[in-house]
């Protein structure tokens, strides 16, 4: 696969001219229409909840509480996490009702569901529903919920510290601590934020009592993983769960998990024998749809005299909200302890965790999911260490780069890296971005009277290994010869339609207009794994390469069969099969017509595969320019060069990038969910208050590759989809840091909003 | 949104007796702060009465010293206006950068002046302009139209029909865009006109003011350094999550030295 496509997206048109069809677009015979009664408080006990009210508002057939929930046992949600804590206690999960039973944890939190003839029925209702509350008082940050004598948001949740973990070895870490001729110490945060892909959340749930079985109409990131959590969290078994997902809006991790509102319309649909629909408002989005991030993480690198890295450990405080999402807990710990290393060769690693529940939002994987936060405090960290002990910061770097000969590297924690050329990457986004010259454009821009710097990181990620143990791809061969590729990952952005398509068309041999992609049919029996964790290239992907190739073994008898030779005798090239003496040729396309009368199509071929980790790595430099009399920061130039293995189509995988750099400047320079401490309200809750990044925030990225391609996947690919938003945190935090120093501020939290760098500014002119 | 009637106004009398009559119907014109408010439910209006497409309201001419535009104007008529560009040039950059295309393609001069958004745009070149509002029953000066957050002289009934904006020799309008909204932190306009030199900021505090310290100071010497050291009453900004009383002060000096850079370069 050295193909090198740009081809335009064969997606595009559809989805731009407006012919995509989402969650909200779906409609059903005879459906309802559901609106959701919120939690206007943080943490409180709910004393009486009167419903009735409501029921006699017009158009109203239902109204839904916790009682409902508790009556369906829709209580326990999934939970991935697959390892024991400290003294071998496993994560403790709060129950979880789909309508809240007894109290309410978070602003947001759903109570009750009305269940209308119209939308503007239900929602007009959910005022007459009501509720009288006791508050209980909330606890927004870590700091507070374990803190001595806080609120306790769950009686099986003591302190509200909800799981203890450690991975490496204390003891070597303080031993190369003790003997370090340098100590540097830094405590980061990465900011709590709100994913807000464009397309609100949304579902449509019909029952079938005939079959006692329901289909689901959601966004989501594939259906394989998202069944078995509707059944883990309803008892229904995964065959009478079919879940439907045509376009979707953008996913960042947040689709990877089942919500209390899909159980909630799960129970309506049956008690009332009708479909009930339900779209979202961006307003519940804020509120309630899993935020990402929100770790805190101390970090401590020991050092020799010459920067040789002895040690290092970190503490790691991972807020999880209100209750445990299905990926929260395990991504939060799992990618961090795997990527505790970074890039360098460190002898001694150390990691704890601490899980806690705070009165917000549940946090779910987000872009990334632990890997930007490790590789921001790991590169924040060797930063600072460079500038305590005067080394340039690249020349750090390169000193401790785990060596090329070191590969396959097992790491001190839990990955083993396959080879990586992390100062090739170096090298090339050095000369790229002119690294050599920075000094002079710094001279200059305070001549202008700004203050400029410049920034990089070099990192790695394991990407997803996935949830199931394998990938399937189907493809089915038409009475024309066209392909039909079938697989369970669901692009919500990422373009399977044009790269697996190319994959398949490819290896082939034949046109890409013949092959077109079908995600997530309910309808097909296969397994495998959602798209997330930088995964579906790599996984799905591969199998997509296996399966055309398993394809062109499978037909090969029967060309031969049409060619009258022996299987042996007949080799495929180009599209076609062709005797391998002699010029006796059949193409792809006429033997698929040929055999089209026979049912179901020889050809039709089903192939799997076992694909784990890969390890994209790369080298990120940021260059901003700070303006010091507002604190307004312009990002002067970015230069991404990754490694992710084989590129399928540049043009895809430059959009990857440029979305997760993107994410990643937003979190840097403006978005953060805050809520008030004292009450426990969401402050953040509209795009009036909650700075997402505009198109302007970054005018040019220049996106470079240095691709080795990955000897653990049959394409060579190790994913992309993340490097982005993890490279970028921390090269533009260097990068501020660098522009700060020099008038005095050192480490300040994301975002570097105009205000704070201000605020910085001035605390540094005073002291 | 809760339920409302619908009602196209004929004539502005039409507009005028229908919102006398019925007290708790709203006049829209652009809708574009109208609509949202409606959606998340904070307004409960019995009618909405569409004034937008009435030719009372239209057009933009520049006659005798003055530049007037009908209420109903949209930005981005305001912005790409032959008319304003030759007559006061900041008004045109200012209408440019109010919210995104579709605001800019719906919302309305008249419409704007009417909410008095703290953090509107309009209010900061109404104020530095010294203009006047003319309604269905009067003229309103616009120093005595705005009466802070959300407040002015309108009265139930009367409805704006044009403004007339004295031409000035020199304007130059400086905005720092609020990081999430877009609307002003802080919109400095500053005029140079027959009525001498005005400074009138807008999105820092709860309502439009004039900063007179600095008219002062510029109108004894046109310059950034006579900005300097100036008073400048903090007690009535705003602090919220995004920025404190003095951030915003700061902001207001950064803008409008910046303004007056460009004016002088003018």
């Amino acid at each position: 696969m050295s193909d090198t496509h740009a081809a335009n997206r064969r997606e595009d048109l559809r989805l731009i001219t407006g012919r995509g069809r989402y969650t909200a677009d779906m409609n059903l015979p005879g459906q309802l229409h559901a609106c959701f009664l919120r939690a206007d408080r943080a943490h409180a006990e709910i004393v009486a909840i009167d419903a009735k009210p409501a029921l006699a508002r017009p158009g109203v057939v239902a109204v839904l509480t916790g009682a409902d929930a508790l009556a369906a046992k829709y209580t326990q949600f999934p939970n991935l996490m697959s390892f024991t804590g400290r003294n071998g206690a496993g994560i403790l999960k709060p129950d979880r009702p789909v309508l809240a039973t007894g109290k309410v944890c978070y602003v947001g939190e759903v109570i009750a569901m009305v269940v209308a003839e119209s939308a503007l029925a239900a929602q007009d209702a959910l005022d007459a529903i009501e509720i009288e509350y006791r508050d209980l008082g909330a606890v927004v940050t870590m700091a507070d919920a374990l803190a001595p004598g806080a609120p306790q948001l769950h009686a099986n949740v003591p302190g509200n510290l909800c799981f203890e973990w450690e991975t490496g070895n204390a003891a070597a870490v303080e031993q190369a601590f003790a003997r370090a001729a340098h100590i540097t110490r830094l405590k980061v945060l990465t900011t709590r934020v709100a994913p807000s892909p464009m397309e609100p959340r949304a579902c449509v749930v019909s029952y079938t009592a005939a079959s006692d079985s329901y289909d689901i109409y959601t966004p989501s990131q594939g259906m394989v993983m998202l069944r078995r959590q509707f059944s883990t969290l309803t008892g229904v078994p995964e065959d009478r769960l079919r879940v439907h997902t045509h376009d979707v809006g953008g996913s960042f991790g947040q689709r990877s998990g089942v919500y209390p509102e899909h159980g909630a319309q799960m129970i309506a649909a049956k008690q009332l024998g009708r479909p009930v629909k339900w779209v979202g408002s961006r307003a519940e989005g804020f509120m309630s749809d899993a935020h990402g991030r929100g770790i805190e993480i101390a970090g401590e690198l020991a050092l020799d005299r010459d920067g040789g890295f002895l040690a290092a450990r970190y503490e790691f405080l991972c807020d999880m909200g209100a209750y445990l999402t299905p990926t929260g807990s395990v991504s939060h710990l799992r990618n961090p302890a795997t990527l505790m290393t970074g890039v360098y060769r460190i002898p001694a690693l150390y990691g704890s965790f601490k899980v806690v529940l705070t009165n917000t939002v549940p946090i779910a994987a987000y872009r990334g999911a632990g890997r930007p936060d490790i590789a921001y405090a790991v590169e924040r960290v060797v930063d600072r260490a460079a500038d305590e002990l005067k080394i340039e910061r690249a020349e750090l770097r390169r000193r401790n780069f785990i060596p090329p000969d070191a590969f396959p590297y097992k790491t001190p924690t839990v990955g083993v890296y396959e080879p990586s050329n992390f100062a090739g990457c170096l090298d090339q986004a050095l000369a790229t971005a002119d690294w050599a010259g920075f000094e002079q454009r710094r001279a200059d821009a305070v001549k202008r009277g700004k203050l400029r710097g410049m920034g990089l990181s070099t990192i790695i990620e394991a990407t997803g290994a996935g949830v199931f143990p394998k990938d399937q791809v189907a493809i089915d061969v038409d009475a024309q010869g066209k392909l039909t590729v079938h697989t369970v990952s669901m692009s919500s952005g990422q373009g399977h339609e044009t790269t697996f398509a190319a994959v398949v068309a490819d290896t082939l041999g034949v046109p890409h207009e013949m092959v077109t992609l079908r995600e997530c049919d309910p309808a097909r029996d296969l397994t495998g794994n959602h798209t997330g964790g930088s995964r579906s290239m790599v996984g799905a992907g591969s199998v997509c390469k296996l399966a055309a190739q398993k394809m062109i073994e499978q037909a090969k008898p029967f060309a031969a069969e049409e060619l009258e030779l022996e299987p042996s005798q007949v080799d495929y090239g180009d599209g076609a099969f062709r005797a391998r003496d002699g010029d006796k040729t059949i193409s792809f396309e006429q033997l698929a017509r040929k055999l089209a009368g026979r049912h179901p199509h020889p050809m039709n071929t089903l192939a799997e595969a076992s694909v784990g980790s890969t390890w994209p790595n790369g080298c990120h430099i940021a260059e901003v320019e700070v303006d010091p009399e507002t604190g307004v920061t312009q990002i002067a130039s970015y230069v991404a060069v990754d490694d992710s293995g084989t590129v399928i189509n540049h043009q895809i995988v430059e959009g990857q990038v440029h979305g997760g750099v993107a994410q990643g400047a937003g979190q840097i320079f403006g978005e953060e969910v805050i809520y008030d401490r004292a009450s426990g309200q969401l402050l953040t809750g509209s795009f009036m208050d909650y700075g997402m990044p505009r198109a302007g925030m970054l005018r040019d990225i220049q996106v470079g590759d240095h691709p080795l391609p990955s000897t653990l996947n049959a394409l060579g690919a190790k994913g992309v989809g993340e490097s982005g938003c993890t490279a970028s945190l921390p090269a533009l935090a260097n990068a501020m840091t660098d522009a700060l120093r020099p008038a005095g501020v050192g480490h300040l939290d994301m975002p570097y909003t105009p205000s704070k760098v201000w605020h910085a500014l001035q605390s540094a002119k005073v002291t | 949104m809760f339920e409302f009637s619908y009602v196209k106004a004929k004539s502005l009398p039409d507009a005028s007796a229908f919102v006398t009559a019925h007290p708790d119907a709203k006049l829209m014109s652009g809708g574009m702060t109208l609509i949202p408010t409606l959606k998340q439910r904070l307004a409960r209006p019995t009618h909405l009465v569409d004034i937008g497409g009435l030719p009372e309201l239209g057009g933009i001419e520049s006659r005798d010293g003055q530049l007037i535009i009908g209420a109903a104007t949209q930005h981005a008529d305001v912005a790409s206006s032959a008319v304003v560009q030759k007559a006061i040039p900041a008004l045109a950059v200012l209408a440019e950068h109010i919210g995104d295309p579709q605001v800019r393609n719906r919302g309305t001069l008249g419409g704007s002046v009417a909410n008095n958004d703290p953090a509107a745009d309009y209010p900061a070149a109404v104020l530095g302009l010294d203009a006047i509002i003319v309604t269905n029953r009067r003229e309103i000066a616009a120093a005595d139209f705005f009466q802070g957050m959300f407040a002015t002289a309108l009265e139930a009934g009367e409805i704006v029909v044009r403004l007339r904006f004295p031409i000035p020799r020199r304007a130059v309008y400086e905005k720092f865009p609020h990081p999430a909204s877009g609307y002003a932190m802080a919109g400095v306009f500053v005029a140079d006109g027959a009525g001498g030199l005005r400074v009138a900021v807008t999105g820092a505090a709860s309502g439009v003011f004039r900063w007179q310290e600095a008219e002062l100071a510029l109108t004894k010497k046109m310059s950034p350094a006579a900005l300097e050291g100036l008073a400048l009453d903090m007690s009535d900004m705003n602090e919220d999550i995004h920025a404190t009383r003095e951030y915003r002060a700061n902001l207001v000096r950064v803008m409008t030295k910046r303004a007056v850079q460009k004016l002088a370069a003018a």
